[in-house]
Formats: C-alpha cells, structure tokens, sequence
C-alpha cells in the first residue's frame, strides 16, 4: 500500500454518497475505505460496491484508519458530523449546503479555522464544466466586469432523500437552502463581491408549501443577481438549469437544453441520452479536494464560502417569510 | 367598404416603431396614412421618403384632417399626454406608443380623455399579437396548467443609444427611465394579458450598470400577484453589440397542473457570413407589429376594440409596475399597488 493513499470515509449512504464513491475512482491514490450510516443497510450495500467496512456512526467510523471524512448526511447533521470529524484531526469534505442553520455554519468554520485538518465545501457547480468555464471566461477578461447573474433551476420535488428529509422544510430548507444555494454561490463567486441584499417571493405549489421561489440579491460592487428555483414542476419536464452572465464586454449563457451531446435510439427500449457534463462535476470536485489535502491547502471552497452562501439563501428564507427585503450587511440570521 | 381608414402619425420620436408602424400601415389594404408630424422634422424623414407621407409642420392640423379617422402617437413618453389629449379632442382613436405615460396621473388622465371623448385607446404592447402568447393565454385560460403559481418573463434588448436611436430614450425626464420602464411594461402586460392576475406588489433591483447611458440598463422586478402568485421580470439592455439575436421575448409559467416555456427567439435561422459579424439569429416570425395595427383598424372599423387590443387601462396597468419597481429599487422595500378606483368625469 503506498503511503501516500488517501483512506476516505462516507458518513451517509445515500445519494449523494454513492456519486462521491463513484467519483473518488477518478482520484489517483484515493480509496473509499468505510461507509457509515444509520440505516444500516444502506451503508453495507454502498461499502460493498468499493470494498470498505459499513459502520453505523461517525464514531466508529473515526476509530477507523480514515484520513479523509466526506459529510454526506442530511444538512442538519453536518456540524455535528464536522466538527467531530475536524476536532479528531481528519480532513473533511462537507456536502453544500454547509448547514442548515448559520449558527451549526459557524461551529464549522470554528472549527474549520482551529483544525490541523483540510476543510471543504462541496459546491459542486464551481466544479461543473459549465459554471467553471463561464468563470474562467470572466477570470480571462472575455465579458469585462460582471454585472448581472440569471441563474435557474427548476425540477419536481426530489425522490431521492432517505424518509424525505429534502421535503420537509425544517429539514432542507426547500428549494432556496438546498438549491439555490448553489445559484447563490455560484452568482457571488463569479461576481466576485459579497452580497449585500436580498429579496425573495415563494409560492406554495402542490409539492408543498413555498416550493417555487423567485430571488434577487444585490451585491456590494452593484452588480444584480436573479435566481429561480422550484421544485413544483411536472416530474417529465426534468430537471432545467439555464444560466446567463452578462459583463460590461460580453454575455454568457448556456442552458441543460443544449447539453444533450448524443441520443441513442434502440428500435426498442428506452431513448439513451449522451450527457455532455455527466458527473464530470464531482469529479473534479473530489479531485480539487484530494489534490489540495496531498498539497497541504489552500482549501479550493474554504468554510467561510459555504457560510457566506448560505446566508444569502437563509436570508432569501427569512424574506419570503416576512415579505422584507434582508439587509445582508447587519442580517445576523440564525 | 371601399373607403380605406385614414391614419395620421403624431410623432415619429420612437424612430424605429414609427418607422415599422408606417411601414405596416403602408402596407394594409385597408388603411392610408394621411400624414405624419413630428415637433423634429428629421424623426420623420424616412417614414416620408419609405413610404411617400406627406409631412404636416402642424399637429393640430394633421389631427383635425377630414381624412383622418384614427391616430397612431409615438412621440416622446413625455408628450404622449398631450398628443393623446388632441387626438381626442378632435374625436379620433388612439393608438399611443409604449410606456403610456411617464407617470400614473398622465396615463390615467389619458384614459379618461378617450373615454371622455368615446374613443377607444389603445397601446402598442406588440408582445400580445405574438402566436405564441396567445397559445399560451388559450392554454392557461382553458386551465391546461391549473391555477397559476409563478411565472418567469424576459424582454432582453441592446442598449436604445445615438445614433441608431434619439437621444430621448436614455433621458429620464423624456422616457420616464430607462430598461425597467421601457421593457418590463411588455412582460408584465403580457403576464396581465395571458394570466388574467393583477400584480398585487413589486420589488426590484435596478441600476446603470453596463453603458453608462445615464438611466437604468439593467434590472430585475419581482412581482406578487392578488392571488398569491410569484413573477420576475427582466426587463434587461443587456445584449452586446455582437449577440446573435436583438431582442427576445419569453414567458415560463408553472401551474398546479402544468407548466409551460414559451421563447421567441425559437423563430429564426442562424446566419454566419464570411464578415467579422458572427453569428446571427434571423427571426422567421410573422410581423406583430402588423398584426397589432390591423387589429387596431379593425378596432376602427367595428367601432369596439377587438381581442387581443391593449386599452388604455392595460397601459396603467403596466406602467403603475414600472414605476412602483422604481420607487423600490431605490428605497430596497416592496412597493404595494392600491387598484387605483377607476377615475369618474369630473362633476358628473
């Protein structure tokens, strides 16, 4: 065994574990040693498919030879999972959003500012070949100065979370905590100036109550972003995201549209679609990560970011609850 | 009926819609364009030589012409008011170019002056006559879609600067604004139009981001409708010199029991030339701008307004949400629309 293996543990088997457990496989040097999980099944099926130990908790997980801990529960766990984690001396990588309170948020980045440890967010869109290409197109001068961010993403309600935490509000946040997060990071990171206001309208849909949600947030160089989110649409429409960027010089936009690279017709069965993003997303996620633990830092998405973002979308929370716009300058949240 | 409906155009300040509404009405078997006046006898220079109208120095003599029997005003947001105010002194319809007005008391004033006089008003929100807004209004009225939940609209243009445009247009005082009040009234009208909603209240962010042009070219309006109902708006210049298409039009509305994406940028063929201008989208659609000033003629013609003809109180409507996203794009507040009650005559 090299000693420069990286030994990962999943904490949580669900979803998003097992495209994390997929995608370590593109990481030289990285080895999914342990799955931990409440329901127990669910973490041996997944520590199966890649040879680790299933175990039932983070500490026994950590008992573990693991180097790396990988947060994949769900959101309300994460600080505990975390800062656990980060406390034993293990590098982290924490699913977005970071929490689901900003007061959890913040025993993390405490914890992440006093840890030996690396810590990172896993906000996948920087990572994703759409959203990073339109950022290495602004870095590169090609739109000028960022102005306008329209970010969407619209789908039915997810299927997806284990006793359907996502659609449960306390639990997820609905559709601004658990996506639009990622249109909040996503807008700031290539505006490059923190959000200094936000306004949100939701509306309840029969997916439940304020699952469509209309956000604008201003930001302190003056530039504007426009964020839709939902998850009341009709389950074959899929999942859209379409995004525009639009610079003092230039325009960038890109949609799911127009993602489709192939499409295979058996004369029977079902239509296979070429995917042109794929998982390359996670990939180079999982791939950031590794590489900046092997380096020793800096963290490519540091806690503080996954802080910041999703203060924009607790606060988005906050405005569709009150009708108010948030002051994000002096909005301490909760 | 053998005589055609006499049009006069008083003003030609919106160059390119007058110039595209002179060519339409030129165009009409059933209409003659009896003349043309513009306070700047260069606003109408082109739509006299294009299509041989006869230029009046006069207004008031133009709109008092036996020849005509309706007028199409596209002067200066600013001046609509007055325009509008002598068309219906002198007993003609009225089809007045978009924003209404630059503030709610002129537009309401507006709307009164015509219904004062019995003739109709009409604004030209173009958007309605595109097929694909009213596919998607018979779809939601013929509730395809359930109860409307939210809808997402857009009306993207390059910035209206000099020289291709007067200078009015980036001038607040003569346009009212800039994007937010020249844009957002299609969307929302279109909103209005397809949904049947009225907007409840409006928030929005809006700033002089991207030209410099000294009114705002880039905003955002959130709108909650009296159902409960959410929309944005973009009313945005935020296309480039080189974007492959000049304006767009779109409208996504979720519904309880459906949803629905309409975009028109999906008429058109992409053009490349063997020049540095790139790629160009080259719309195929069939003229809304004809199809608004037909209506309008019929409008004339069968002395009531017909389907789908924007009145005067659209026109409130609209811009009432305009301005509102412009009180609260500089307070940071949501701004709540009182349904103003509808203005009676003055002593009667």
């Amino acid at each position: 065994m090299p000693v420069s293996e990286l030994r990962v543990g999943l904490v949580g088997a669900g979803l998003i574990a097992g495209v994390h457990a997929h995608a370590y496989r593109a990481s030289p040097g990285v080895r999914v040693v342990a799955v931990a999980d409440p329901v127990r099944a669910k973490a041996e099926r997944l520590a199966e498919r890649y040879g680790a130990v299933a175990v039932g908790t983070v500490e026994e997980l950590l008992d573990l030879p693991v180097d790396v801990v990988d947060v994949c529960t769900p959101p309300l766990s994460h600080a505990d999972v975390a800062v656990t984690a980060l406390d034993a001396g293990r590098h982290v990588l924490c699913e977005k959003p970071l929490a689901r309170t900003l007061g959890d948020a913040r025993r993390i980045v405490d914890a992440a500012g006093r840890a030996a440890g690396l810590f990172m967010v896993g906000h996948v869109s920087r990572f994703e070949p759409d959203h990073s290409g339109a950022k290495a197109l602004v870095d590169a001068g090609r739109i000028g100065e960022v102005r306008m961010v329209t970010h969407t993403t619209t789908c039915a309600m997810p299927t997806w979370s284990e006793d359907g935490w996502v659609a449960d509000p306390v639990r997820s946040g609905g559709p601004l905590v658990d996506q639009a997060v990622h249109s909040f990071d996503f807008a700031r990171w290539v505006i490059g100036s923190p959000a200094v206001r936000v306004h949100c309208l939701a509306a309840d849909t029969p997916a439940g109550p304020a699952t469509y949600t209309l956000s604008t947030v201003r930001y302190a160089n003056g530039a504007i972003a426009h964020v839709e989110a939902g998850w009341g649409h009709p389950a074959s429409r899929g999942f859209k995201l379409a995004a525009e960027v639009v610079g003092t010089d230039g325009r960038i936009t890109w949609s799911y549209d127009r993602m489709m690279g192939g499409v295979l017709h058996p004369s029977s069965g079902p239509v296979e679609w070429f995917d042109v993003l794929g998982d390359r997303g996670f990939t180079a996620e999982l791939r950031a990560f590794t590489d900046a633990v092997g380096r020793g830092g800096p963290s490519p998405v540091p806690a503080r970011d996954g802080m910041e973002s999703l203060r924009t979308a607790s606060a988005a929370l906050e405005s569709a609850r009150t009708g108010r716009t948030v002051d994000l300058t002096t909005w301490e949240g909760s | 009926m053998t005589e055609k409906v006499g049009i006069a155009l008083l003003g030609a300040a919106h160059t390119t819609h007058a110039w595209a509404y002179a060519r339409a009405l030129a165009a009409a078997p059933a209409t003659r364009v009896v003349g043309v006046h513009d306070q700047e006898r260069e606003h109408a220079r082109w739509i006299c030589r294009d299509f041989d109208v006869p230029f009046y120095a006069s207004a008031e003599e133009l709109a008092a012409s036996s020849d005509v029997d309706a007028v199409v005003v596209c002067t200066e947001t600013v001046r609509h008011r007055a325009t509008v105010e002598l068309a219906a002194a002198h007993g003609r319809h009225v089809l007045c170019e978009k924003p209404l007005a630059t503030t709610v008391a002129d537009a309401e004033a507006m709307a009164l002056a015509c219904r004062t006089a019995g003739v109709q008003l009409h604004v030209a929100f173009v958007s309605r006559f595109l097929p694909l807004v009213a596919r998607a209004r018979e779809a939601v009225r013929s509730g395809r879609l359930g109860a409307v939940v939210g809808m997402v609209g857009g009306n993207r243009g390059r910035p209206p600067l000099p020289p291709a445009y007067p200078a009015w247009i980036t001038t607040a005082a003569e346009a009212g604004g800039g994007a937010v009040i020249d844009h957002s009234v299609h969307v929302t009208d279109v909103m209005r139009h397809v949904t049947g909603l009225e907007v409840a209240s409006v928030s929005a962010e809006a700033g002089s981001l991207l030209w410099r042009c000294g009114v705002d070219d880039t905003g955002v309006l959130l709108l909650r409708f009296d159902t409960g109902a959410v929309g944005s708006v973009d009313p945005s210049w935020s296309l480039p010199e080189g974007n492959p298409w000049d304006y767009d039009f779109y409208l996504r509305i979720l519904g309880t029991e459906g949803s629905l994406d309409i975009t028109d940028t999906a008429e058109s063929l992409e053009l490349v030339g063997n020049d540095a201008s790139g790629l160009r989208r080259e719309s195929f659609a069939a003229d809304a701008d004809a199809a608004m000033l037909d209506a309008f003629v019929a409008s004339v013609l069968e002395g009531t307004m017909v389907d789908p003809c924007a009145s005067g109180e659209d026109g409130v409507a609209a811009l009432r949400v305009a301005l509102a996203a412009y009180e609260s794009a500089a307070s940071g507040e949501a701004v709540a629309l009182t349904t103003a009650p509808r203005p009676t005559g003055r002593g009667a």
